[in-house]
């Protein structure tokens, strides 16, 4: 029964994942290969919180929330300054960089051998340890960043952003600081990212720079593009797909290396699929929910 | 004393870098989108090698020839069977970039899946021998695959400059559609430029493989460093890409001075964002602005 908790509880951690993604990538239209770099800053940010600084897990998490918010402001200034490709190559190089920042930073970070032994949160008097006591919690964030996402989507602020996707130069000319919005989308995703890398942080209690590599992002990033970009519904479908089809593996009894294998194959052939077959994903974005009134002539 | 054995070891590296980079390069500057497949290549070329030359027991010539073969042949199944269908589908470049991750992706780990993730020997040459370059020490085998990157690359070069096949390829990469006009079939230039630039990827895997060893990760690696190399040398221009991979190699080496190896990545991406914000266009100019 923990097993299908826990099953749960990353589908759970993905979603979020997958939805602070979107913000940048669908929303924005800007196609990010760091996420899996603010969700390591996030979940490396809690464990050094919780261990060295003795703040309780809640705290912690938004205190990396924050840490990460301004981490990803500053990314998203410097990178959205580059036409398409190479806002691409700049997140790349940002996703690479933190990275060997994790493997390398021994001092901090204990390098390849990550950290151990990460504190859990204590709720009404009793410390979370099982997958089950996790489930709820976890599900209970993914459920309000699933709301955030949605009110983002049909905010004036996600109609500001998907302006600014459409048309850069005609969102300039009405007067939209576009850079403001940019940076501040990055922002907003690099704190959702980092909520999700704080919970799994606090719930496997174990963190190493492999949880957080180009090809994590590259997962998240299929996930988003699968689903459906700029579509909430659509980002937790791809999160939900992606994370059960590695168990369905497991289920007929392929594991380990092979199947850490066969999961990228199946991510890179969906991928590859999807650009082909359906650009939109699965889940098309919902665009012009309102008609246009017309009042004859 | 030390700093120059450094950098002698740099430019050994930045040998093998550049042949990765222009033939990255070359598929940027033809068909305008990042080729991250290319890295995958790389590692097939040296795979491809290893088993015709272990496995199946061919002479050694034949097996990296096949090899080599093999893998630009590769190339241009990409570039027909998915590149050419989205650009016809007028696809983004990001569309493309997108679909080359997915394929660099599978490829990368049918590889791991298939030959395990050990790291594995070409020891096809037993060269052994040791020179002296003004002091520093260069194995015979380094020398001489580096001699082999750095021609291949100058060829490249005046071919792309100095020939009609050059031209053309000059021409597509400006802008295809004014080349067919010409009288330029873009799509048979595209494909050649995907068989060369294939080519040389699987030669540099073929290249490290025999001067060190194999593993599927080493196309990560040649990747992250070609997209380095071309972008701070200048994506227009292939001496460029060679300075920015000698440059890469060189820093990389020297740093290994006072930081230790593993911070290679973390040098080179530096490097490459240092570039990116303060001379975003490269340290080459496009040749066409002198043209």
């Amino acid at each position: 029964m923990s097993y299908a908790f826990h099953v749960v509880n990353l589908v759970g951690i993905y979603a979020i994942l997958a939805l602070s993604l979107n913000i940048v990538s669908g929303f924005a239209g800007l196609l990010s290969l760091s996420q899996a770099a603010f969700y390591g800053i996030g979940a490396y940010s809690v464990a050094l919180a919780t261990l060295h600084a003795g703040l309780p897990v809640s705290l912690a998490i938004l205190a990396a929330m924050l840490a990460t918010a301004a981490v990803a402001a500053l990314v998203g200034a410097a990178s959205t300054r580059f036409r398409r490709d190479y806002f691409v190559i700049a997140t790349f190089a940002f996703q690479v960089l933190t990275f060997s920042l994790f493997n390398n930073l021994v001092a901090i970070t204990g390098g390849p051998n990550g950290i151990s032994g990460i504190v859990q949160p204590r709720i009404l008097g009793h410390t979370l340890t099982s997958s089950r006591a996790f489930s709820g919690p976890i599900l209970a964030l993914a459920f309000s960043t699933f709301l955030v996402s949605t009110w983002i989507e049909n905010s004036q602020f996600g109609r500001i952003l998907r302006a600014v996707r459409e048309d850069e130069p005609f969102a300039r000319s009405l007067g939209i600081s576009v850079s403001l919005f940019k940076v501040s989308a990055f922002a907003i995703s690099g704190a959702l990212a980092a909520l999700a890398g704080g919970l799994y942080a606090t719930y496997i209690t174990y963190i190493d720079p492999t949880s957080f590599t180009f090809a994590e992002s590259l997962s998240v990033l299929t996930m988003v593009i699968v689903g459906g970009l700029g579509n909430s519904c659509g980002a937790v479908i791809g999160a939900l797909l992606f994370t059960l089809a590695p168990e369905l593996l497991r289920a007929i009894g392929i594991a380990g290396g092979t199947a850490a294998n066969i999961r990228q194959v199946v991510f890179g052939m969906c991928l590859v699929v999807v650009v082909f077959l359906r650009p939109a994903g699965l889940f098309r974005e919902k665009l012009a929910r309102r008609k246009v009134q017309s009042n004859g002539i | 004393m030390l700093l120059w054995q450094l950098s002698v070891n740099g430019l050994l590296a930045a040998s093998v870098y550049a042949l990765v980079a222009v033939g990255f390069g070359l598929i940027y500057r033809t068909t305008r989108f990042f080729n991250f497949a290319h890295g995958a290549v790389f590692t097939l070329g040296a795979y491809l090698a290893h088993l015709l030359y272990r496995v199946a027991g061919l002479p050694v010539g034949l097996s990296i020839t096949a090899s080599i073969v093999g893998c630009a042949l590769l190339g241009v199944l990409m570039e027909v069977g998915v590149y050419r269908p989205l650009r016809r589908a007028k696809a983004s470049e990001l569309a493309l970039l997108l679909a080359s991750v997915g394929m660099f992706t599978v490829f990368q780990n049918v590889i791991s899946a298939v030959f395990g993730d050990s790291t594995m020997a070409l020891r096809v040459v037993a060269f052994t021998g040791v020179v002296e370059l003004l002091g520093a020490r260069v194995t015979v085998l380094q020398l001489i695959t580096a001699l082999v990157a750095f021609i291949l690359c100058l060829i490249v070069t005046i071919v792309l400059w100095r020939t009609r096949i050059g031209n053309a390829v000059l021409a597509v990469g400006a802008d295809p559609y004014l080349a067919e006009c010409c009288g330029i079939d873009s799509n048979a230039v595209t494909l050649q430029v995907f068989f060369f630039g294939s080519a040389l990827a699987a030669i540099a895997g073929i290249l490290v493989a025999i001067d060190t060893d194999i593993t599927p990760l080493m196309g990560y690696a040649a990747m992250l460093n070609a997209v380095v190399a071309v972008i701070i040398g200048g994506t227009r221009n292939p001496l460029g890409w060679l300075i920015g991979a000698i440059i890469l190699g060189v820093a990389q080496h020297v740093g290994v001075w006072k930081v230790g190896s593993h911070w290679q990545d973390t040098i080179a991406f530096s490097l490459l964002l240092i570039f990116m914000l303060v001379r975003p266009n490269g340290i080459m100019a496009s040749p066409e602005m002198r043209e």
